[in-house]
């Protein structure tokens, strides 16, 4: 069946070639003999071909070239007769003695074509008299063939500035004018199409009633009465035998099938219109007043007003096409508040996606550009289109992200100017860039943010001031704190803290060399990560504690306060802050994390002379220790990082430092595990004796330590035997031998040979015992320490004559 | 047969969207360019008279749609062309690497009566941008691929400068009028000369 349809158009388009020729010939013939009477008449014969109604657009458009080519011959023959001394006007009338309307039509704007070459009258005014003249065809597809034919004889000839038909100070309104009305005219017909079954019986009988009464010719300059055109046309139409079985038929097929067959014509039939808006794109008189003030309002007003889904979509995308980036620019809140206004199928999607593809394109042209974006507040303007009414739903799904495309666009959009300038310091600028960020679906939110991180990151821009900051994290706060309607339990946990260490990256960019600045930026970046909850605290505040430790640092370098007043930045205020702020991680609660960072605090206390900020911290850390580290393992890592801290102070006084050692001690010994418990307690007496410090070396107290820490070895021993029947490893001893050996070499006057050398045969012994379980690696731990002492004793001096005694 | 002399020679302008077909044929008709892009919808043409041999001759030069959502028509158009220019742009190679498609595309659709050799000429258009540094297709390449398909003429082109745009018409218009391709010649089956009636014209005569 359809390859019968098909069939049968090859046919119809075959006789009407064969038609069209047979005429063109006799039309060679005349033009050739210079008879113009016989030249016009077959021509119209020829151009009769074009009112059939059995071709597809496709097929019509072939015929149609055929007849336009050879009216080209015609054209020209025109012309050398108005070189000859023929006068046109009289031509211009003569050719509308055609009988046929569609004829007569084709005939009028080509010898109109030639009418304004010779410039016997104003370009402006034929143009106007062959627009009108077109009305007179309201048969959809002819009528637009016809309207795309005057179009193109008239495309050069528009009365444009710096044209030769340029005319008087109107003059490029009157192109426009020209241009708009037959877009206006052709979109009329085009719609129409689709929504009107396309003869009605009563309006060809109404039509027709009134076509007999009026019968006469349009000459220039006279305004015929349109509706005489129409009504021939259709009365041609109803005449036509297929026709009327055609409209019959309709009746009976189904109205899904004919809405496709018409969609599909229609479709096939837009660049027609379409490229009326190309050729008003080409008008070079139309400046950004001229398109902003007339043309784009008027084109969107037909857009909208015609109420055509296909019509919309297609010339919305159009309009995004043919015209300037930067009247688009220009132009962005007339554009968009049409979007709202087009019927709620139209899929405003693309097209504003195509807009933001042509204006991200268009950011990333040229650095000379992004003023330009400023300046018309682009971004909020899109900003509000995409969140009034039906785009918010369109672009963002159902509160999901659901068009990765559209996503693209925006991240594309948003992310050109980073991209081009390399530095975010100029998109902080732009104030309304939050505000489309505010916009996107928190999925889309954070990819975004993303992308402007790793801009900071890889060119390394250094975020300087607080305003920025501020600005900054604004603009990722997707990442930086949830947003309404996130759902924890979907995001991957990968992603979570893969995003967080970006966050976490990117605190550490910021920087400013002037303290008092710098504190403002760390005040900002802790208002804001303050905000991220629970789960992002642990990533965000160790960035910004080693910040401000850094700053702390920097201030310490300077001798005196340069500031001087009470409102400046000190180290004080700083550990303040500090202070404040690991609270709430320890809140979270991350005791582990916040132990770590109260002993680096209490440590730059320590080197800015501040003993009761120092002994805050530790006694924060002390008592997190005390009541939330409760696991053994954590227990054993803080004790030793308490050890470690402690041991570099040297801020406190006696009784402070007593007080704090002493509790360390006692955690040491506290341990669940004998050996950790033998470790730790070894460890502290390194809390008895600094090297550089004469007032804290306490041999006695260094003694106490080992020996306990030998006690628990021994228990610790004792216990495996109990356990497991044999003797457990002798590394613990060794360890202890290790510290009886290094306080030996500092000169602690407590460690005395005997002890060592009591010591090392308690170890050979144990070593040999059946019971022990063998241990290489002790072996070879005994083994190398013993080696070291042989070593020592064979440098000579007083180092060799010190451990000369010891025998091995 | 009365021959009527040829004087009107059809040229079709193919290439990819953004290569700068519009700018070239403005730049050639009049003179004339933008920096701003502007899509194309449909074909549409521009005419110039040239002078060849001491004949004038009209060009209809046709510039066409490079995005293909913008050539819902088809390309009825290219039928009787006497000449067809392929544009790319010296900074894109998918441009380059296009032109191949269009060359096919268009023997297949105009199917002109000797396609091995039917006139091409081949342009390199955009050889101003950033002084030729942001360049991908050497001039090397391009010259390969036109000796490749039958000796393409070639040029390269800035139609914003006007670079060598007069010189690649001159050629184009050239071997636009060797072109093999006469029109059609039609004989009627019957030369009837008394009957003036149609049958197929029938209906309202107002």
């Amino acid at each position: 069946m359809i390859s019968d349809v098909a069939q049968d158009e090859e046919k119809w388009l075959a006789a009407g070639i064969a038609g069209l020729q047979q005429n063109a010939f006799y039309m060679h013939r005349a033009l050739d003999s210079n008879n113009l009477r016989d030249a016009l008449k077959y021509s119209a014969q020829m151009l009769s071909e074009l009112r059939t109604s059995k071709l597809s657009p496709h097929k019509y458009y072939e015929l149609y070239m055929r007849a336009f080519d050879e009216l080209r011959k015609l054209e020209m023959f025109f012309k050398e007769e108005a070189r000859r001394g023929c006068s046109i006007i009289d031509l211009y009338e003569l050719v509308q003695h055609a009988g046929n309307i569609l004829p007569r039509l084709y005939l009028l704007c080509t010898v109109g074509s030639v009418y304004i070459k010779s410039k016997e009258a104003p370009a402006k005014d034929v143009l106007k008299d062959l627009v009108e003249m077109c009305r007179g065809i309201q048969h959809p597809l002819r009528g637009l063939f016809l309207r795309s034919y005057l179009s193109q004889v008239s495309r050069d000839k528009l009365p444009d500035i710096g044209s030769e038909y340029e005319g008087d100070a109107d003059t490029v309104t009157d192109a426009v004018e020209f241009v708009l009305q037959n877009f206006t005219e052709m979109n009329k017909l085009w719609v129409r199409m689709q929504h009107q079954l396309q003869y009605h019986p009563i309006f060809i009988l109404t039509r027709l009633a009134l076509c007999l009464e009026n019968v006469h010719f349009a000459s220039l300059g006279s305004c015929l009465p349109l509706w005489c055109y129409s009504a021939c046309e259709s009365f041609i139409l109803l005449a036509d035998p297929v026709l009327r079985l055609a409209i019959g038929l309709s009746g009976l097929q189904g109205p899904a099938r004919d809405k496709e067959k018409r969609e599909k014509e229609r479709s096939e039939l837009r660049d027609l219109v379409g490229k009326n808006l190309h050729v008003l794109s080409q008008i070079e008189g139309i400046d950004l007043d001229m398109y902003k003030d007339g043309v784009l309002p008027r084109v969107l007003e037909q857009v909208v007003n015609c109420k055509d889904e296909l019509a919309q979509f297609y010339l919305m995308d159009c309009i995004i096409q043919v015209f300037p980036d930067e009247y688009h620019l220009q132009t962005l809140d007339v554009l968009l508040g049409a979007c709202p206004l087009l019927e709620p199928s139209v899929d405003i999607k693309t097209v504003l996606s195509q807009l933001m593809e042509r204006l991200s394109n268009y950011a990333a042209s040229s650095t000379e550009v992004l003023p330009e974006f400023l300046q018309v507040e682009a971004f909020s303007k899109l900003s509000n289109a995409i969140g009034k009414g039906s785009c918010v739903k369109k672009l963002s799904g159902k509160g999901k992200i659901t068009d990765s495309k559209a996503t693209k666009q925006i991240v594309a959009l948003l992310s050109a100017p980073l991209e081009k300038y390399n530095d975010i310091v100029t998109a902080l600028k732009l104030s309304n860039y939050p505000h489309v960020m505010e916009y996107l679906d928190n999925e889309t939110n954070k990819v975004m943010s993303t992308v402007i991180i790793q801009s900071i990151m890889k060119n390394k821009t250094c975020i300087s001031t607080s305003d920025k900051v501020e600005a900054l994290f604004e603009l990722v706060k997707g990442l930086v704190k949830d947003l309404d309607g996130t759902l924890h339990d979907e995001i991957d946990e990968d992603d979570f803290k893969e995003e967080q260490n970006s966050v976490s990256r990117l605190i550490q960019m910021l920087y400013n060399e002037d303290p008092v600045e710098m504190f403002k930026v760390i005040c900002t970046v802790k208002k804001h990560i303050l905000t991220g909850g629970p789960k992002r605290l642990p990533f965000t505040v160790p960035p910004l504690v080693f910040s401000c430790l850094k700053l702390v640092r920097q201030l310490q370098g300077q001798e005196e306060n340069p500031f001087g007043d009470e409102t400046s930045t000190t180290p004080k205020k700083i550990f303040q802050l500090l202070n404040q702020t690991i609270e709430a991680l320890s809140i979270v609660p991350a005791p582990e994390l916040s132990l770590q960072l109260y002993l680096q605090c209490a440590e730059a206390a320590n080197d800015c002379d501040l003993e009761p900020v120092a002994y805050e911290f530790f006694t924060q850390a002390y008592i997190l220790y005390e009541e939330e580290i409760s696991d053994s393992k954590a227990q054993v890592t803080a004790i030793h990082l308490i050890i470690g801290t402690l041991q570099r102070m040297h801020v406190f006084g006696v009784e402070n430092r007593d007080t704090l050692t002493h509790k360390a001690t006692g955690y040491s010994a506290k341990l669940l595990k004998k050996p950790d418990q033998c470790r730790a307690v070894y460890a502290c007496s390194h809390l008895f004796w600094v090297d550089d410090q004469e007032n804290m070396k306490d041999g006695e107290r260094v003694l106490l330590c080992l020996k306990r820490a030998l006690r628990i070895a021994n228990a610790a021993q004792q216990m495996t035997n109990a356990t497991r029947g044999s003797t457990g490893s002798v590394t613990l001893f060794v360890e202890i031998l290790n510290k009886y050996l290094y306080f030996f070499e500092k000169g602690n006057p407590q460690i005395t040979i005997s002890t060592i050398q009591g010591l090392i045969e308690l170890i050979t012994t144990e070593m040999q015992s059946d019971s022990t379980t063998p241990d290489p690696a002790a072996d070879a731990f005994f083994a190398s320490t013993l080696r070291y002492i042989q070593f020592q004793k064979q440098k000579g001096g007083a180092v060799g004559e010190k451990y000369e005694p010891i025998k091995v | 047969m009365p021959s009527r002399r040829r004087t009107l020679l059809k040229v079709i302008i193919l290439g990819d969207s953004g290569v700068g077909k519009t700018s070239l044929m403005n730049q050639y008709v009049n003179r004339k360019f933008s920096n701003q892009y502007k899509a194309t919808i449909g074909a549409d043409f521009l005419t110039k008279e040239v002078q060849f041999e001491d004949r004038l001759f009209t060009l209809q030069i046709w510039d066409t749609a490079g995005q293909e959502r913008f050539q819902s028509l088809g390309v009825a158009f290219y039928r009787g062309a006497d000449c067809c220019v392929l544009v790319y742009d010296v900074n894109s190679m998918k441009s380059f690497d296009n032109l191949n498609n269009w060359r096919e595309e268009f023997l297949i659709q105009a199917s002109p009566s000797d396609p091995e050799n039917f006139p091409f000429v081949v342009l390199g258009n955009k050889i101003d941008v950033d002084s030729g540094n942001s360049r991908v297709v050497s001039e090397k390449k391009a010259r390969a691929w036109c000796a490749s398909k039958g000796n393409i003429p070639y040029f390269e082109t800035s139609a914003k400068e006007g670079i060598n745009v007069e010189e690649a018409f001159q050629c184009i218009a050239k071997n636009a009028l060797k072109s093999g391709e006469e029109e059609e010649i039609y004989l009627p089956d019957t030369i009837d000369v008394a009957s003036s009636s149609q049958q197929r014209s029938t209906g309202c005569e107002c």
